[in-house]
């Protein structure tokens, strides 16, 4: 259940990065179908992160000599990790939230006030949420596995900022090519 | 920068003279003294050289037209560079340094190309603020006031310095203006930026055009001018010239959106711009907006000394009626008979008109 719950909290992280690399970077007023590709690609990055996660979990799983030991383990660090993780999720999403009442001002204050610095402190959190499931770790392998992790979540907005930064400048080569 | 310690340096002296005589004082002249480390702190020459607001922005710099023909001129790297070294300001200097250059002079192709990613990411900024909301706020309180007084005729409103258009597109896009018969138009100096301006509104099928040239000149000039951070950009006398061309019998309006400077603001937009922008000349030039903005005195008696057909003030200054600052407020102009009504409409969010 932890590790599911973990896994949904990815894919989240992974749709928001897709969208926050994505932004800025095309100038048309109707960009829904721009934005739904930003948020599938995040969401595929994460599936990407996640999966190779788990498949590195599995061996080291199926490797390790007290299997019991070292799922009780795994799933304490996965638990603890969910109290930072937790209260960060719900308090982007109330922010989200913020932004379906139709007040500019209001919109645009969960942006300058809440979600920029919750972007700022998301490599943070990140570091913080690990290394709190890490720390009172018992198994070398489950420290490996968090930084292993860890190393995987933040590349992630990095690849997707480089990705969209090659289709914008490929883009605005072919405008000024023409003139 | 003198002009800023001159306060602070006499503080520190008098505190000190004080801090002789008793020990008492201390304590009491501990916020002027955080005051000073503060103001120190944040325009050392070395940290923040980008909140000078006695320098140029880098996007001023590196296009440059004739001011009669709006041809391109060729633009010097060296000369580009020479404000920024006197300021010792090395993020400007990097950034100038990685535009390539051709015996010296600045590769078009390579500015265009800036300042097309610059403008892209610019336009995420105007979305966050939800600028065309703003905007269209103000004009459809404005339009409903020259109808009401009897205006039956095309209302033209003219995005000045438009860029790549985003207010005008949005307005195109997401309201019912031009179905009204309200014409939609953007001019700018810059022909690269109006190019892509066209572009992005016939992709969409918008009803606006863009223009390459002067906003004010015969052909072009509408009944409503508005504009985004573009009057900070007017400095010393240029402001008054450049609102005395509001002074015309064509003009009902205008409405120039631009930075509103409080003592957070360098602040805020540094945080803002690390997180939001990628360009390092939109972050430095987005800093220094907000440091040069003009204050709302220096705005409001510039255009009443200037602009003699219209009464002009602030619109938006405060969020909600508390002391607290929107980042953006608006200069506006409006012809004396519309003001009642537009009283009326947006209520206290307008402030004094003369």
């Amino acid at each position: 259940m932890t590790l599911l719950v973990l896994f949904f909290l990815a894919s989240l992280d992974g749709a928001l990065c897709g969208i926050r690399a994505s932004m800025g970077r095309c100038p048309l007023i109707n960009k829904r179908r721009f934005y739904v590709r930003a948020v599938l690609r995040g969401i595929l990055a994460a599936q990407i992160a996640s999966w190779l996660s788990f498949f590195v979990l599995l061996a080291v799983y199926s490797l390790a000599m007290g299997k019991q030991f070292v799922r009780q383990d795994l799933e304490a660090a996965a638990g603890r990790m969910l109290y930072v993780f937790l209260p960060y999720a719900a308090l982007v999403f109330a922010n989200l939230a913020l932004r379906l009442v139709p007040s500019v001002d209001l919109r645009s204050a969960t942006s300058v006030v809440f979600l920029g610095p919750l972007t700022a402190l998301r490599p943070l959190v990140m570091i913080l949420g690990i290394a709190f499931g890490i720390w009172r770790a018992q198994l070398f392998t489950t420290v490996f596995l968090g930084l292993f992790v860890l190393s995987f979540m933040l590349c992630l907005e990095f690849v997707l900022n480089r990705y969209n930064s090659r289709v914008q400048q490929a883009e605005i080569r072919l405008l000024t090519t023409d003139t | 920068m003198g002009w800023l310690f001159r306060g602070t340096r006499s503080t520190l002296c008098s505190w000190r003279r004080t801090d002789c005589q008793t020990l008492f004082p201390i304590w009491s002249r501990l916020p002027q003294f955080s005051l000073f480390a503060l103001a120190r702190f944040l325009y050392s020459r070395l940290v923040f050289p980008s909140w000078n607001p006695a320098q140029p922005e880098i996007s001023d710099l590196v296009i440059q037209h004739d001011p009669k023909t709006l041809e391109r001129l060729p633009v010097c790297k060296s000369e580009i560079r020479k404000p920024f070294e006197a300021t010792t300001n090395q993020k400007a200097l990097r950034v100038i340094d990685q535009i390539s250059d051709r015996d010296g002079f600045l590769d078009p192709t390579t500015v265009d190309r800036l300042m097309l990613t610059v403008h892209w990411e610019m336009q995420r900024l105007a979305e966050e603020f939800y600028h065309g909301h703003r905007v269209l706020k103000l004009l459809r309180a404005t339009i409903s006031a020259m109808r009401a007084n009897g205006y039956n005729g095309l209302i033209r409103i003219v995005d000045v310095g438009c860029g790549i258009g985003y207010t005008i597109r949005w307005l195109a896009a997401r309201s019912s203006l031009p179905q009204e018969g309200i014409e939609l138009t953007g001019v700018d100096l810059n022909s690269t930026l109006i190019r892509e301006a066209n572009r992005l509104a016939s992709v969409e099928s918008l009803p606006c055009r863009f223009l390459h040239g002067d906003a004010f000149s015969a052909d072009l000039r509408g009944q409503i001018y508005i504009s985004t951070g573009v009057v900070h950009h007017f400095r010393g006398d240029d402001l008054a010239v450049f609102l005395a061309h509001h002074d015309a019998d064509a003009t009902h309006a205008f409405i120039h959106y631009d930075f509103q400077p409080w003592f957070l603001a360098p602040c805020g937009s540094w945080f803002f711009h690390i997180i939001r922008m990628r360009t390092p000349l939109a972050r430095h030039d987005g800093v220094l907006s907000a440091a040069r903005a003009h204050s709302a005195t220096t705005l409001v008696s510039t255009a009443r000394a200037a602009v003699f057909s219209l009464s002009t003030g602030i619109y938006g200054a405060k969020i909600w009626n508390t002391p607290a600052p929107r980042v953006f407020h608006a200069l506006v102009g409006f012809r004396r008979k519309l003001i009642p009504q537009l009283k009326e409409s947006l209520g206290s969010m307008l402030g004094e008109l003369r």
